[in-house]
């Protein structure tokens, strides 16, 4: 930019902050209708200044980075873009009206500023728009791959016959997600009976007991049957104790049982050789 | 930016116009096909009600959006407003089983178990509003 | 609208295209069961695999045309529920646990043929 204009800018800056601060509460009421608190939006015009003075005197990378993050930082919190924008266009507009209302700059330089101005706005809005694209497709691809770690995989074990290993505690977020993961798995394997393994799950209580059964029924829903396998001796305890009533649900002690069971459901012998 | 549309509810169709653009946003806006089917579901629960018990009403579906410091939440939220009867003892019609009118019984608290937020405003003799709202995960 | 009904040997078909409404629901119920007198037939298969939602008043009329039938003397399965649908189902409460239910239609007349042959 014109050596003339940053010096304008850079001499003016606290009275060119100030202005534009104010004319933010605008941008406030119009892209979040004030349901951002007060003190949260100040903070980020903040850090949103000290990004755009940066962006004059900083090398053209380290710019790009302090960008990247105040980027990666919009995301997080989910704000929109047009934050961004909207606060461009405004900085754009006190700076103009500095220029005009001074004497800094002659009148015939005029022309050349305004168009230099426009030229680093829109510079600045098109180098977030690339990071906040790219930073929203990893943040998705990260999310899903968080996604699959945590609801459990559904495992054909024989034709017709799947298994579903249970890891780790079970919330209701969780449970959620296992049931989505059990039902879809079903209809794509076909499968006509699924073993529900909880050797893996630490603690099961009235909660996760109410989970499981619902998962159950949602199975013979879909037309299919579960079968509840690796109920560990204190498990057994703690559901008698609570007085969890699993009565309707068929239980076996071993996964080799449940496969068993599963074939004569679905008329098939394990052959003995 | 809040998508809004109104559907009024006094024949059989006005249900199936309701679900219909419950559905439309729920996919727009991004909501998995089980949650599309729970918002879809509830919409055409608290529709029927209104046909049922208040013969006319309105079904209003909204898009909203609440911004924390951890982060923004967006969601589909349905108002379903009618000056019927309104409905004397909440407490009784919220419990599974209970209903006046030969159905399941299922209808009020299944909408409260599909959705996430869930609101009864009720005066007799005046009306019912009930507000439902499920948040994009 | 009226929902086809289908006639294989000594079973009827339905498979059920679309979102049900309430009339369309009703006047199945009734099909279904003058259908059932008329074939005098042993067995039903009703496919929902195209049916997206399913709320408690559907959910009762069809829970009913399956105890109806049975009155007849009429087995009924059910196939093809979606899995979103038999979530919002278990959400509300609703099991319909008489309801005999299959993945699909073929192994839902492989289960009829099995509850006739007991
Ligand atoms: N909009 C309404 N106005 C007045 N009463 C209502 C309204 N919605 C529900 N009710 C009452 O609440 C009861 C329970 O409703 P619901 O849970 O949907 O079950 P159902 O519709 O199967 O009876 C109804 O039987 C009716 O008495
Ligand atoms: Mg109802």
């Amino acid at each position: 930019m014109h050596a003339a204009v940053l010096e304008m800018i850079y001499n003016q800056r606290n009275e060119i902050k100030e202005n534009w601060s104010e004319k933010m509460t605008l941008v406030r009421n119009d892209v979040f209708k004030e349901k951002v608190p007060k003190t949260l939006f100040q903070d980020t015009n903040e850090e949103f200044a000290a990004l755009i003075f940066n962006s004059f005197d900083a090398e053209l990378e380290d710019g790009r980075a302090f960008l990247r993050s105040f980027a990666e930082k919009l995301i997080r919190m989910g704000w929109p873009l047009s934050y961004f924008t909207k606060g461009m266009q405004t900085f754009r507009r006190v700076v103009l009206e500095s220029i005009s209302s001074g004497s800094e700059i002659p009148s015939k330089k005029m022309y050349e500023t305004f168009y230099e101005i426009e030229e680093w706005v829109d510079e600045m809005v098109n180098q977030l728009v690339d990071e906040y694209s790219g930073s929203w497709e990893t943040t998705l691809h990260q999310q899903r791959l968080a996604l699959k770690e945590l609801s459990a995989p559904l495992i054909p074990v024989f034709d017709n016959i799947s298994v579903m290993p249970l890891i780790g505690t079970i919330d209701t977020e969780r449970a959620k997600l296992i049931m989505e993961n059990l039902l879809d798995g079903i209809i794509e394997h076909r499968s006509q009976v699924v073993l529900i393994d909880i050797t893996g799950v630490p603690v099961v209580d009235t909660m996760v007991a109410h989970h499981i059964i619902q998962a159950s029924e949602a199975v013979r829903l879909v037309g299919a049957e579960c079968i509840l396998v690796g109920i560990r001796p204190e498990i057994a305890q703690t559901i008698v104790n609570l007085g969890i009533d699993l009565g309707k649900f068929p239980t076996k002690s071993s996964l080799r049982k449940g496969i068993e069971t599963g074939m004569e459901l679905t008329k098939r012998q394990i052959i003995n050789v | 930016m809040s998508v809004q549309s109104s559907v009024e509810v006094h024949t059989e169709w006005g249900i199936v116009s309701a679900r219909q653009a419950g559905r439309n946003l729920a996919k727009e806006i991004g909501f998995g096909s089980v949650d599309q089917a729970r918002v879809t579901t509830a919409i055409s629960e608290l529709a029927r009600n209104i046909y049922l018990y208040a013969e006319k009403g309105e079904i209003i579906i909204e898009t909203i959006e609440q911004y924390h410091s951890s982060g923004a939440k967006k969601g589909i939220k349905i108002t379903a407003k009618d000056r019927g009867p309104g409905i004397k003892n909440i407490r009784e019609v919220m419990e599974d089983g209970f209903t006046t009118s030969g159905g399941l019984g299922a209808g009020l608290p299944g909408v409260k178990r599909l959705m996430d937020d869930f609101d009864i405003d009720s005066v007799v003799g005046e009306g019912t509003v009930i507000t439902a709202v499920k948040w994009l995960r | 609208m009226r929902i086809p009904i289908l006639k294989l040997q000594q079973y009827l078909l339905i498979s059920v295209q679309v979102d049900l409404d309430d009339q369309t629901a009703l006047q199945f119920q009734e099909d279904l069961l003058n259908k059932i007198h008329q074939e005098g037939s042993a067995g039903v298969v009703i496919d929902l695999t195209s049916v997206e939602m399913i709320d408690s008043f559907i959910a009762k009329v069809l829970g009913d045309v399956v105890e109806m039938s049975n009155l007849m003397g009429a087995r009924v399965v059910m196939t093809g529920i979606q899995p979103a649908v038999a979530i919002t189902l278990i959400d509300m409460g609703i099991i319909l646990d008489d309801v005999p239910t299959a993945l699909d239609l073929e192994q839902g007349l492989e289960k009829l043929q099995q509850e006739l042959e007991e």
